[in-house]
């Protein structure tokens, strides 16, 4: 198969999750939104690195899941912060750090 | 020998100003003043010596160079701590310790109410010291020292009842006047260092001849500069502003320094450099104008005051013109003479107006003084003495010494016949201020204060005032205290008054034209290289001089006996019918407020400017306005910040795809 | 050697911080009076002909080849005598009254000490630009903790002296300027060793790269920025704008030393880092610098008679003197370059006392502004007469030792052109102003009410008198730094000397 449909798909994937983030507005889809256009680079990652045929890619798409991880872990303690402190669920709401 | 004795001339003023300043805690007060006494007597003791010393020498070695250590040098310029003896500084010499140590004296009875006795005479010491460093200065540097230095102890002095504004006012512009005279120095000592290579003088003086023409810009400029200097330190015009204010210091002190010694230091410099100024003749014509004018002006002035110590120090600068004008047209010796004279009558003159002000409880206008004769008959003889010899009475000293300088300018013939002329007017205009004073002091009905001083035998005692503005003073810092001090019950000031006036009637046998010439005779190694050294009048020449000066020396009597006391009236209406004269001469024609105008008023305003349009708008404004600039760029940008989450994701894919482009377009 | 005059007053500081309270003031004192016996030591063993001598050099960065390079000349020995000296009066006059936090106190001002020294010692670009930016470190804490808000000055004609000042405000004004000067120089210094190894093996030691030269192209900029950071600390017109707030807002003591000496480092730095690292644009841009050094005199004079707080009386008065100080130096000859240097140390010398003295006057008036002051004579002869010598050689009066170096920098700028000298001169006559007016207006006129007439106390004048004395003895012999110093002097401005003929 063409490297080309690998990245279709990635870049399809990675559109998919940007608007989710763009369009969503509770934190939690953003999220996995957010999960989404990392997928969508490791596929890409992992197409390349079967056409150049060395494992570097596969490295590369090692540590993004570790980093995928790492991130959920703190994105998501930061949601169930929020739903313990009662304040929405809501990315408009919160922008206190407004200039 | 001669210099190990200058040496000692120095340094006694010098530890005897020390020793009562860094003591006067325990010292009492009496102590002090003796201490001041002896330390100056000690100096003129020491200064014969140095004379002696002199005298020893052949007359073409008499001169002694000699230095404690080097004082500074860099760049081929190099200062010695240095003397130079010679007879004309060590003439000067004679006349500042000699009149000091009458002056310390009478101080000794006068100031003895004064609170502030050691201030007093460590500060008179300290001056005493200051003038010899002057007069025996080895180089322009030291001279600069010495000249300063006076400077600083005259503020001191004239400064010395700082409780008083005026006192301080003074202080302030006489300080300052004097500064612009020392910077005219210090411009000369470098140019000459420049030219000569040296500012020793020996080898300034030695040198001068062949490496100036005549009149060539550079020894103009030196000589110019060193007027500039000359003309401060001796109150001569435009810098004579200070001189009348100066009165505002102890009566003592306007006798010692703004009479006797420190006024003269001009002619003395001129007399110094006179080797310098004979490469210059147009400085030195422009000393002699000054001296001229300015010996004009001020004798008008001096006919129009009433402040007593006023008319006496206008009379100083007239007197000083005087001497301004012989040293410049080259009558060396004349106006050394005159010098010394002056010193004399005038420092009496002072003496004698510091006990009638005394017996006025400090008022000074002479309006005021009437019929001191049978109440100070000892102080109204010695006021007489010094009057006579201040206008040329024939015989007395001042006659001698005043139209010696005076025929010389005829003698020179030319232009300085104009400056004869204005010489002779001068002379009567100096008889009749003189006599001014002493009929409108002393005969006649005596005024409350004479007549309580003949009932009472002592004086009446005032209130403190200010006599400048009749304020009321602390009488905590200095004079007056309870008592005011008289001649006619001190002996000091009556012993003081007393040389001073034997010495103002008969010093003028010194120089009597055909008789002999003693000054002249002295100080002849100093100017034996001047081209003036042999050109002299002829006795018959002389002699007719001084018959002119007799003539107009009584007429300025006789004009002023005429005004004062037979015909009072007179002077009234001629004020009356000339108000505008009258008013120019009163206002000292207008010297202070002209000053003010041009130089005063501008530099002020030049540093209110600075201070609150230049500092505040410019450079605080520059300060504060990079840092407003910084502040308003930041509220620019900051509205970017708009906390929306997704807006700056917005942002990033915006980031991102120019990126992207950017790199396509490369790539293509 | 030199190392252990560095260290000593730090290594003393942090010892302050260890020991009880009541002793880090008495340690500190130490510390400072054995830094100046090491420093005298120093003195005895030096050759004023001997060119740079107790030299230390240590490999210190070699990657950079920046080196621990101290060694001391005729110019700085006399710049770190000054500051040996100065500080010990500034110590002894904090520990005779006592301050709060002392040991933090003490701490700051030996490390402002040591760095100074460090800048006077330094032979390493990199090494002087350090210290030179370490300088202003313990002066923004010493001012920041110890000074305190001023009201507004007042006028006594009803028109707006300097506002009110915060210690904030003013802290920040002096260390951004500072820093922005600090900074430009480092680009210049690193542009300096650069440019000046031209591909060859990269070394900061001032020796190296003035032998190396620069071409003359570079040098035009890295001129101006090594002057903006030493015309910045002097200050010199226009660049004070920071001097006015923080000297206001200053304590006392730490004000003291950092107008005697930390400005002399912006003038030492000309002497030691320019002239002869950058003859030809110095040589280029001689009347510019001639033009703002004058300036500063004038406007620093016109200034000093026109306010009436006395911190900025000394301190606009200290902005004449610096100008002075760099007109001497750019005159290059040796008159003016050796009239700076005695200038520097004669300045130094003076200012100490004078600030110390602010602090007596304001304690006896409860204010430093000269319209309501007055009379303080009355009974304190000693006191009077102290601030008179004071007063008296700020205006280097002759016969003070500033007399000759205000002498040797005039005859200096005449051999440039007399029409610098003569207007030169119009700041001595400015300064008789000025000067006299500062001692008038506080010491002499009647008393006013709420004033206190108090002789000085012991353990003011036994810090004060010293330097007094100091100032006295020099005024007879000014050659004794004069002869100490010609030499080296003589060989900083040998190189520009040249390319100006």
């Amino acid at each position: 198969m063409d490297i080309e449909w690998y990245l279709i798909l990635s870049a399809l994937l990675f559109t998919v999750g940007f608007i989710g983030v763009l369009v969503r507005r509770n934190p939690v889809v953003i999220l996995l939104c957010l999960e989404l256009m990392l997928s969508a680079g490791a596929l890409a990652l992992l197409a390349f690195s079967r056409m150049l045929g060395n494992q570097d890619g596969q490295v590369f798409v090692l540590i993004v899941l570790v980093v995928a991880a790492c991130e959920v872990v703190v994105g998501l303690g930061l949601v169930v912060a929020m739903y313990r402190r009662r304040l929405p669920l809501d990315v408009d709401e919160m922008k206190e750090l407004k200039g | 020998m001669t210099a190990t004795w200058a040496w000692l001339v120095l340094l006694l003023p010098l530890l005897g100003s020390m020793t009562i300043g860094l003591t006067f805690r325990v010292l009492p007060a009496r102590t002090a003043g003796l201490i001041g006494v002896t330390a100056i007597v000690a100096a003129f003791v020491c200064g014969i010596l140095a004379l002696i010393g002199l005298q020893g020498e052949p007359s073409e070695s008499r001169h002694v160079a000699s230095s404690l250590w080097e004082y500074a040098s860099v760049g081929g310029l190099s200062i010695d701590l240095g003397i130079y003896v010679d007879p004309l500084s060590i003439f000067m010499v004679l006349v500042v310790t000699g009149v000091s140590s009458l002056i310390h004296i009478y101080s000794y009875s006068y100031m003895k109410s004064d609170q502030g006795y050691h201030r007093f005479f460590s500060y008179l010491n300290f001056f005493v010291f200051s003038m010899l460093v002057l007069v025996l200065a080895g180089n322009f540097i030291m001279l600069i020292v010495g000249w300063a230095l006076v400077g600083f102890a005259s503020y001191a002095l004239i400064s010395y009842w700082y409780r008083r504004n005026t006192a301080t006012k003074a202080g302030m512009k006489a300080f300052v006047i004097n500064v612009i005279g020392d910077i005219g120095l210090y411009l000369a000592a470098i140019l000459i260092f420049k030219n000569i290579g040296s500012v020793d003088y020996g080898t300034v003086f030695e040198k001068a001849p062949e490496v100036f023409t005549t009149n060539e810009w550079e020894i103009v400029a030196i000589c110019l500069c060193l007027l500039v200097g000359a003309f401060a330190k001796s109150a001569q015009m435009p810098f004579h502003t200070w001189l009348a204010d100066a009165m505002e210091g102890p009566t003592p002190v306007s006798s010692l320094i703004h009479a006797a010694t420190m006024v003269t230091a001009g002619v003395y410099l001129i007399a110094r450099c006179h080797s310098l100024f004979e490469l210059a003749p147009t400085a030195a014509d422009v000393s002699a104008w000054v001296g001229l004018v300015t010996l004009l002006i001020a004798g008008t002035i001096a006919i129009a005051v009433t402040d007593l110590k006023r008319i006496i120090a206008y009379s100083t600068m007239s007197q000083i013109g005087y001497m301004f004008v012989g040293v410049s047209i080259g009558a060396y010796s004349a106006g050394m003479f005159h010098l010394m004279t002056h010193a004399f009558f005038k420092a009496l003159l002072f003496m004698a107006a510091g006990s009638f002000i005394s017996a006025m409880a400090n008022m000074q206008d002479i309006d005021r003084m009437k019929g001191f004769r049978k109440a100070m008959p000892f102080t109204a003889a010695m006021m007489i003495i010094g009057a006579l010899a201040l206008s040329g009475f024939p015989g007395t000293s001042g006659w001698f010494s005043k139209d010696e300088i005076i025929d010389f300018a005829h003698f020179r013939g030319g232009m300085y016949d104009w400056m004869w002329v204005g010489m002779l007017v001068g002379a009567f205009m100096t008889a009749v201020y003189s006599f001014r004073i002493i009929f409108r002091i002393l005969p006649g009905p005596p005024c409350e204060e004479a007549e309580y001083l003949e009932e009472h035998g002592h004086v009446i005692h005032g209130e403190p005032k200010n006599p400048a503005t009749g304020e009321l003073e602390d009488t905590e810092v200095g004079y007056p205290g309870e008592e005011h001090h008289i001649a006619e019950q001190a002996g000091g000031m009556k012993f003081a008054m007393a040389v001073l006036g034997v010495l103002a009637l008969i010093a003028g046998v010194l120089q009597i034209p055909g008789l002999d010439d003693v000054v002249t005779k002295f100080l002849e190694p100093t100017f034996e290289n001047s081209v003036f050294s042999h050109m002299h009048p002829t006795t018959s020449e002389s002699w007719i001089g001084l018959g002119e000066g007799a003539l107009i020396s009584l007429a300025g009597i006789a004009t002023a006996w005429l005004l004062y006391i037979k015909r009072p009236d007179l002077p009234v209406r001629f004020r009356e019918r000339f108000r505008w004269i009258h008013t120019l001469t009163v206002n000292k024609w207008y010297g202070d407020e002209i000053i003010d105008f041009l130089i005063v008023n501008p530099v002020k305003a030049i540093g209110r400017f600075c201070n609150r349009a230049f500092e505040r708008f410019v450079i605080d404004g520059a300060t504060t306005g990079v840092a407003g600039l910084t502040r308003s760029a930041g509220a620019a940008v900051r509205d970017m910040q708009s906390g929306l989450l997704r807006g700056y994701a917005v942002l990033m894919l915006f980031g991102i795809l120019a990126i992207v482009i950017y790199f396509l377009i490369r790539s293509i | 050697m030199l190392s252990s005059i560095i260290w000593t007053p730090l290594l003393f500081g942090l010892i302050g911080l260890l020991v009880p309270r009541r002793f880090a003031a008495w340690v500190a004192a130490l510390g400072a009076v054995i830094t100046l016996g090491l420093s005298i030591g120093v003195l005895a063993g030096f050759d004023p002909d001997g060119g740079m001598q107790f030299v230390t050099d240590v490999s210190w960065i070699p990657g950079l080849g920046v080196d621990y390079s101290l060694g001391i000349d005729g110019v700085s020995i006399f710049l770190v005598m000054l500051t040996a000296i100065a500080w010990i009066p500034a110590i002894g006059f904090s520990a005779l009254r006592g301050t709060e936090r002392p040991a933090l106190f003490y701490l700051m001002l030996l490390a402002g000490e040591t760095s100074t020294l460090g800048a006077f010692l330094a032979q390493d670009l990199l090494l002087f630009v350090l210290f030179f930016d370490l300088m202003i470190v313990p002066f923004y804490f010493l001012f920041g903790i110890w000074g305190r808000d001023r009201g507004g000055e007042s006028d006594p004609e009803g028109s707006p002296g300097n506002g009110p000042v915060t210690v904030q405000s003013a802290t920040l004004k002096m260390i951004v300027f500072t820093l922005i000067g600090s900074l430009l120089m480092l680009v210049g210094a690193i542009a300096a060793a650069v440019i000046a190894a031209d591909g060859g093996e990269l070394t900061f030691s001032i020796q190296t790269i003035v032998a190396r030269g620069l071409p003359e192209g570079s040098q035009n900029w890295i001129f101006w920025f090594f002057a903006a950071a030493f015309l910045v600390k002097m200050p010199a017109f226009p660049l004070h704008g920071w001097m006015p707030d923080s000297y206001r807002a200053a304590p006392l003591p730490a004000l003291a030393v950092f107008s005697a000496v930390l400005s002399k480092v912006g003038a030492y730095g000309f002497l030691r880092v320019v002239l002869p690292m950058m003859p030809d644009a110095a040589d280029l841009f001689q009347t510019t610098m001639l033009v703002l050094a004058i300036a500063s005199i004038l406007y620093g004079s016109a200034m000093a008679f026109t306010k009436t707080d006395l911190r900025l009386v000394l301190g606009f008065s200290s902005v004449a003197q610096l100008g002075f100080i760099t007109a001497g130096i750019f005159a290059f000859n040796e008159s003016g370059a050796e009239g700076a240097v005695l200038q520097m140390v004669n300045h130094g010398l003076v200012v100490v006392p004078a600030f110390l003295i602010v602090a007596m006057i304001s304690e006896r008036t409860g204010s430093e502004e000269l319209g309501p002051m007055g009379g303080l004579a009355k009974k304190a002869p000693v006191f009077a007469v102290i601030f008179l010598i004071v007063s008296m050689a700020t205006l280097a009066i002759p016969a003070s030792a500033n007399f000759i170096g205000e002498f040797f920098i005039l005859n200096g700028l005449f051999q440039v052109d007399a029409a610098w000298a003569i207007v030169a001169s119009v700041g001595v006559a400015l300064a008789a102003f000025y000067a006299l007016r500062m001692y008038q207006l506080t010491m002499h006129n009647p008393l006013p009410d709420g004033s206190d007439s108090k002789e000085i106390s012991l353990r003011d004048a036994l810090v004060v008198i010293p330097m007094v004395a100091i100032v006295v003895v020099l005024a007879f012999c000014p050659q004794l730094i004069i002869h100490g110093s010609e030499p080296a002097v003589d060989s900083s401005i040998q190189v520009v000397k040249e390319v100006a003929e």
